[in-house]
């Protein structure tokens, strides 16, 4: 810790503690998921940032969505994200998340993540190496910083928006009542 | 009089706060130890307090009822009042004739706290973890309780600083040395006391999604988080009172409890994880042979 460093975290301890203890949600989406094992073990060594994998969404405050977001990986992610406490940050990881990519044209898969939760920020490429995953941590911290990583703000001002985008995809999820249709994922 | 009464007073309260500092302490130490031993860098050494700001600075708590709440502080209090009683280095502001009986129901009192808040989440990990918890308890309690009968039998006395003086000659005046089977027993169900590898299946991240701590986020991880280092604190200084003759002042009495913690955190570091019934076959046969051989002997040579 430098001098700044001691400055900055007396003025505001919250901010501290959010940036260097990023606690990741173990949630496997899609292929990308395979950068992750490299990332949390002892070859890339994701501790030392301070980020850690959390088994449940309870104790996370990172999502990072790894790969092709299916419609039925989709409900799970949102209720997924309904559950972390707030202050929460998502990191899209990978093409797929930020507009389809490979799976542009699939009939099964969602191609813009941000219509549907508030995405903080993006790691692009098909995969990204484990090492972009670090570099989105400390862009992230920068934006911690400077208090415009608020994608959790977001959600809430704009919940009409992301809450009918939910619903359009999937009318079956339980906070939408619960019930099972008979309408299809694009019904 | 009224200065040993302010004395005390003081010690109790301050007590647990320097047992807190030193958990974090040795917590911070244990993540830096066990990834220089995976040959990473690891995070650095106060870690445990950054994660502790950040979840007790969380903007959203979510609770589960009014049990939840109440398990939570129960469990931290229990850890709270429990080393009050644990004599530390010459200091020990509660102690009375019996209190190493007082430690052995207080012990009990944090996984208690844990398991109502637990049962309160209504998440079937949860109860998984906290009847995995029970179960680990009663594999490490046989053997841990004939160890401590060992001792109580050996010096004749129920009281930890009574336990503590008897040691207070030469090295060989060690309990370790006195009592070396109940020693060994007691070091060897150690693991399973901390909740460490290979015994944590009771908050096995992987299988049950961290068992009782499923539903716990924000303050209420924190105080688990508190709880969990004053139990680890808890656990090592009760080794090193019982065994290792104490200290004679708070500086060797925490350089042997650190001692005995790199022991655990090494065991941690390489060893995988039990299964239930694996743990609790180990628990009941090793330990408590030594233990029970122990036991007899202790009694023999005292009638």
């Amino acid at each position: 810790m430098d001098r700044e460093e001691i400055l900055k975290t007396l003025k505001s301890p919250a901010n501290w503690g959010q940036k260097y203890s990023l606690w990741a949600v173990y949630f496997c989406t899609g292929c990308g998921v395979v950068e992750i094992p490299p990332v949390i073990t002892s070859r890339w060594d994701a501790e030392r940032f301070g980020v850690l994998p959390m088994a449940t969404p309870r104790q996370g405050n990172l999502f990072l969505i790894t790969g092709y977001v299916s419609v039925k990986t989709l409900g799970a992610i949102i209720r997924t994200y309904d559950q972390m406490p707030d202050p929460k940050y998502v990191v899209g990881f990978g093409s797929c998340p930020v507009n389809g990519g490979m799976y542009w044209d699939s009939y099964n898969t969602i191609k813009h993540l941000d219509k549907y939760l508030p995405v903080d920020g993006w790691i692009a490429g098909c995969m990204p190496r484990p090492e972009a995953i670090f570099v989105a941590v400390v862009h992230l911290w920068q934006m911690i910083d400077k208090g415009i990583a608020t994608g959790y703000e977001r959600y809430k001002e704009n919940y009409e928006f992301y809450e009918a985008n939910q619903r359009r995809v999937l009318p079956h999820l339980p906070k939408f009542g619960g019930a099972e249709t008979n309408e299809g994922p694009n019904g | 009089m009224a200065t040993a009464i302010v004395t005390r007073i003081v010690f109790i309260v301050v007590l647990p706060v320097v047992g807190f500092s030193v958990a974090v302490l040795f917590l911070g130490l244990s993540r830096k130890i066990t990834a220089r031993i995976h040959r990473r860098y690891g995070p650095p050494l106060y870690q445990p307090i950054i994660d502790v700001v950040k979840l007790l600075t969380q903007k959203e708590n979510i609770s589960h009822g009014i049990l939840f709440d109440v398990g939570i502080l129960l469990g931290l209090a229990g850890g709270l009042i429990t080393i009050a009683f644990i004599p530390a280095g010459g200091i020990h502001p509660l102690s009375t004739s019996g209190d190493f009986l007082v430690v052995l129901y207080l012990m009990l009192l944090s996984p208690l706290g844990l398991a109502l808040a637990a049962g309160a989440s209504e998440n079937p990990n949860a109860s998984i973890g906290v009847s995995r918890k029970l179960i680990l308890a009663l594999g490490y309690e046989v053997p841990f309780l004939m160890a401590a009968l060992a001792v109580m039998t050996r010096f004749g006395t129920t009281s930890l600083v009574e336990i503590v003086a008897w040691q207070q000659g030469s090295v060989l005046d060690w309990a370790a040395f006195v009592l070396p089977l109940p020693a060994l027993a007691t070091f060897l169900v150690m693991p399973a006391m901390l909740g460490i590898r290979p015994f944590d299946f009771a908050v096995a991240p992987q299988e049950i999604a961290s068992g009782p701590l499923v539903e716990l986020g924000g303050k209420y991880l924190a105080f688990a988080a508190i709880q969990g280092a004053l139990h680890t604190y808890i656990v090592v200084a009760l080794f090193v009172d019982l065994f290792l003759g104490g200290g004679a002042n708070m500086l060797t009495f925490f350089a042997k409890m650190l001692a005995v913690f790199f022991v655990g955190v090494c065991i941690n570091a390489v060893l995988p994880r039990l299964r239930v019934e694996q743990g609790l076959r180990y628990l009941w046969k090793w330990p408590t042979i030594l233990a029970f051989v122990g036991l007899v002997i202790a009694v023999l040579r005292r009638g």
